[in-house]
């Protein structure tokens, strides 16, 4: 075997591999012999067939078998011996070389992995976003768990926004039913934008067992094409009329969130542990986003292209499988991948800056931070050990929580080394402003 | 003989294995051929075709195979098969004049 390496451009290689034609004849002829011991062919019972008919008929596709497998296999070895590390797929052409029975010639270009320099973090401003959670944010999310918690009471007066009606209705347009116009035993909350305004004024101040026509103008951009822009006429008869009530913070409540014996202090300790786990989670996730940025931001580094196209695939079929499992039709939408181009970059980038800074610096998950991480997990969950056993039941189920320490693990020697600069965020920018 | 008809009775080589066994053994290949062909002509098809001198001919009529589909009955064609008879020394790859 000879092997003939060039060095196309920074990251892209080819080499020659020159095969001795010899030791594939007799590949094939041996891996013939084998399929001769089985081979169906017509007009011959299985397995009877002559050679040179066997031959014949499978020769072609064994030799393409042999031939692929050679080139693999010289290809890895030679690659081994030349301590290259390929990224990506190696595109295998064949070397014409007439006249030359005694050897197969063939080149396969390929990228290699490129050397990863991680700059220097000391004097990298890195932000760290700090958020306390106090009596307010435990108070607000005691609010959030009694709204969802509301109960409705019937009551014998005019309903005003706030409250539940279940009323018929029937619209008419011109006097003409329209279609979506009417409806029987319909719930709907007043105030909240439900229905149409002119629809809901028509209805507060109702009460129960009243019938009244409302005339409602549908606006010029309603969603219903044929009665955009139109004037209808709902004849309303309010059945019932509901008061909401929040529950009251105590025992009962408190017994409804899972906190057995009642004790409303108990229920806000617990509420104000999950606050604080959901905060510290979203507040390490954007230190995490701003490591990663700063990161990519002093090493400077040439992709191989095909790592970012395997990454652009990868992007695809996640988006294309996303939104198959939301039940959209994904057979003919299109996916053009400069779209994933820079998302896909960047993560190959980061990728191999972070390989590179655990292999330098030894950041490799170890075994008890994994498992403090499971603990972790599993403390949300109402049986903590069988969540723990859940985890080690399986390796690749283990996959996640070790990825998970290991960018922890880079998380904290990037903050070791780079200048971090705390700043307070507010508690309701932190989870969204939906708190 | 006309030669555009020798060029057509011969059909196809019948590769088998009681044909490779007398094809080893008595130097014979069979032949399907048009079912209207004689002995002479088959001769001169395959010495023109192949290239060889041919020894003997002897041919028979199969009977096509009586099929049935469901409750209707159906019957195959009937051809003619020869077999050929190479003279001492003579031989027809097929493998390679099929190709050809």
């Amino acid at each position: 075997m000879q092997v003939q390496l060039e060095t196309l451009s920074t990251l892209e290689r080819r080499i020659s591999i020159t095969l001795p034609m010899a030791e594939i004849d007799a590949q094939v002829g041996e891996r013939l012999k084998r399929v001769a011991r089985n081979a169906k062919i017509q007009g011959f019972r299985p397995g009877k067939a002559p050679m040179k008919i066997v031959e014949m008929n499978y020769g072609a596709q064994v030799r393409e078998e042999v031939l692929g497998e050679q080139v693999q296999q010289a290809f890895y070895k030679a690659v081994g011996e030349e301590k290259l590390r390929v990224a990506g797929y190696p595109r295998f052409e064949p070397v014409n070389n007439e006249g030359d029975k005694e050897t197969f010639k063939f080149a396969a270009t390929f990228e290699v992995y490129p050397e990863v320099k991680v700059g220097d973090l000391t004097g990298k401003d890195i932000e760290k976003p700090v958020a306390e959670v106090t009596e307010a944010e435990v108070d607000k999310t005691v609010d959030i768990l009694r709204k969802q918690r509301t109960r409705y009471s019937r009551v014998e007066r005019e309903a005003a926004s706030g409250d539940r009606v279940i009323i018929d209705f029937k619209g008419t347009i011109d006097g003409v039913p329209f279609e979506g116009g009417s409806a029987e035993n319909f719930p709907f909350v007043l105030g909240q934008g439900q229905m149409l305004a002119d629809f809901e004024t028509g209805v507060t101040g109702m009460k129960e067992g009243e019938t009244k026509s409302v005339e409602v103008s549908f606006p010029e951009d309603y969603h219903g094409k044929e009665v955009a822009g139109k004037k209808a006429v709902f004849e309303i008869t309010v059945k019932n009329v509901a008061e909401a009530q929040l529950p009251e913070v105590d025992a009962d409540f408190a017994k409804m969130l899972g906190i057995a014996d009642g004790d409303v202090e108990k229920m806000r300790a617990e509420i104000r542990k999950n606050v604080e786990r959901e905060s510290k989670r979203r507040l390490s996730a954007r230190v995490k986003e701003n490591v990663m940025q700063a990161l990519l931001d002093v090493t400077e580094i040439e992709l191989p292209k095909s790592l970012v196209q395997l990454e652009v695939g990868r992007l695809i079929e996640q988006a294309r499988r996303d939104l198959e499992s939301r039940g959209m039709k994904v057979q003919d939408m299109p996916f053009p991948p400069e779209l994933f181009q820079q998302q896909a970059e960047r993560r190959v980038a980061l990728g191999l800056i972070l390989s590179e800074l655990v292999e330098a610096n030894q950041l490799e998950a170890k075994p008890e931070q994994v498992k403090a991480m499971i603990e972790e997990f599993a403390d949300s969950y109402e049986q903590p050990e069988e969540v723990v056993k859940w985890y080690y039941a399986s390796p690749d189920r283990l996959e996640g929580p070790t990825s998970m320490v290991l960018e922890d693990n880079v998380v904290e020697f990037v903050l070791s080394k780079a200048n971090v600069v705390e700043k307070p965020l507010a508690f309701d920018e932190l989870m969204g402003n939906n708190a | 003989m006309n030669q555009e008809r020798l060029m057509q009775v011969i059909l196809a080589p019948i590769v088998s294995e009681k044909s490779t066994m007398i094809a080893d053994k008595n130097q014979q290949v069979a032949f399907r051929v048009v079912g209207d062909a004689t002995k002479p002509e088959i001769k001169a098809a395959v010495e023109l075709l192949f290239n060889v001198k041919v020894d003997a001919v002897t041919t028979l009529n199969v009977k096509g195979k009586v099929k049935r589909f469901g409750r209707s009955f159906g019957r195959r064609k009937d051809w003619k098969k020869a077999y050929v008879s190479l003279a001492e020394g003579q031989e027809i790859d097929l493998t390679n004049a099929a190709a050809e």
